[in-house]
């Protein structure tokens, strides 16, 4: 009477395959997909390219800044980079459409470029700090943490010791 | 139109309906394999129902699946094969390996990438893609095939 159970069962749940390509496929929540890179909050550590096992991100630097370049399709959806980036700069999210005709191969990369500034301060060419990175709380003001921003390294640690305590 | 002209559209109307798809490892570790033996074997996903079946000759195949990053060992191999495969026929690479060597990319063994040496058509990235992004890039490669035929 097995067969009767098993029979049921089916009328009941339906046929188990998934219908894609015809309809939407289930996606599993903690899937590894395709790497976002969000610039507003990239400091430029550079830790993501030090981790990265088949040398899938790359930072370049330019007459205009610290480029940032990251292949698909070399990209092994590891995810030591999210999980080392200090500031949340690299997420990965669960999108895994990504077969693409050969053609389009060099635009599964991505592009972004850290802009140099000058120094209010020495007027040194300096990178441009992150604006907005996620998970780091400096005990400053908003307006003083403004002002650090438009400084080079070595003026930030001078104005940084001559301030003294945080409050 | 002649007998023959007639007999020939037919054919090839009813030959786009059911590509073959042949599977060559050029050196992979296996990860893809499984996979794509997944993508075939398991009612889950089903590849046959976009009138694929998996072949055993590369002489009756109209879909090549490469997996692997073209050991050096392997290469003359795999070319060979290849060249089996008659025309028209569409060449999907599967995995990160036969399109930028991925994990074992600059190494001397490898002569990645796959496309320096065949004419690949549809890139499936994943390190192993899951079977649904296989599907996706087999459903690319027949409306590729559909054109060539």
């Amino acid at each position: 009477m097995n067969f009767l159970k098993i029979f049921v069962r089916n009328l009941v749940n339906g046929p188990s395959t998934v219908s894609f390509p015809f309809g939407p496929a289930w996606t599993p929540a903690r899937m590894r997909g395709r790497i976002e890179f969000k610039l507003p909050s990239c400091t430029g550590c550079r830790a993501c390219e030090q981790v990265c096992a088949p040398g899938a991100i790359r930072f370049d630097k330019t007459p205009e800044g610290l480029r940032f370049m990251m292949w698909h399709n070399t990209c092994v959806f590891c995810g030591l980079c999210e999980f080392y980036c200090p500031t949340d700069a690299i997420h990965q999210s669960d999108d895994w459409h990504m077969a693409h005709a050969v053609d389009q191969k060099f635009s599964m990369a991505i592009r972004e470029l850290i802009p140099y500034t000058n120094c209010s301060a020495c007027g040194m060419k300096t990178l441009a700090s992150a604006p907005n990175p996620v998970g780091i709380n400096p005990p400053y003001t908003p307006e003083e943490i403004e002002q650090h921003r438009q400084l080079c390294p070595a003026c930030r640690k001078k104005a940084l010791a001559e301030r003294g305590n945080p409050s | 139109m002649t007998l023959l002209q007639t007999l020939n559209e037919k054919a090839k109307q009813i030959a786009v309906r059911s590509p073959w798809i042949y599977r060559i490892n050029a050196g992979s570790c296996n990860g893809c394999d499984v996979e794509c033996a997944t993508t075939a074997l398991i009612p889950r996903y089903d590849v046959e129902r976009l009138g694929c079946q998996y072949c055993g000759s590369p002489r009756h195949a109209d879909i090549v699946l490469i997996t692997g990053p073209l050991t050096a060992r392997i290469k003359d191999d795999v070319l060979r094969v290849f060249a089996e495969v008659p025309d028209p026929k569409v060449t999907v690479a599967v995995g990160v390996c036969p399109i930028s060597g991925g994990i074992f990319r600059e190494s001397y063994a490898v002569h990645a990438p796959v496309d320096q040496y065949l004419p690949v058509d549809v890139n499936v990235p994943g390190c192993p893609p899951r079977p649904q992004a296989i599907i996706e890039g087999i459903a690319q490669a027949i409306a590729i095939w559909r054109e060539r035929i």
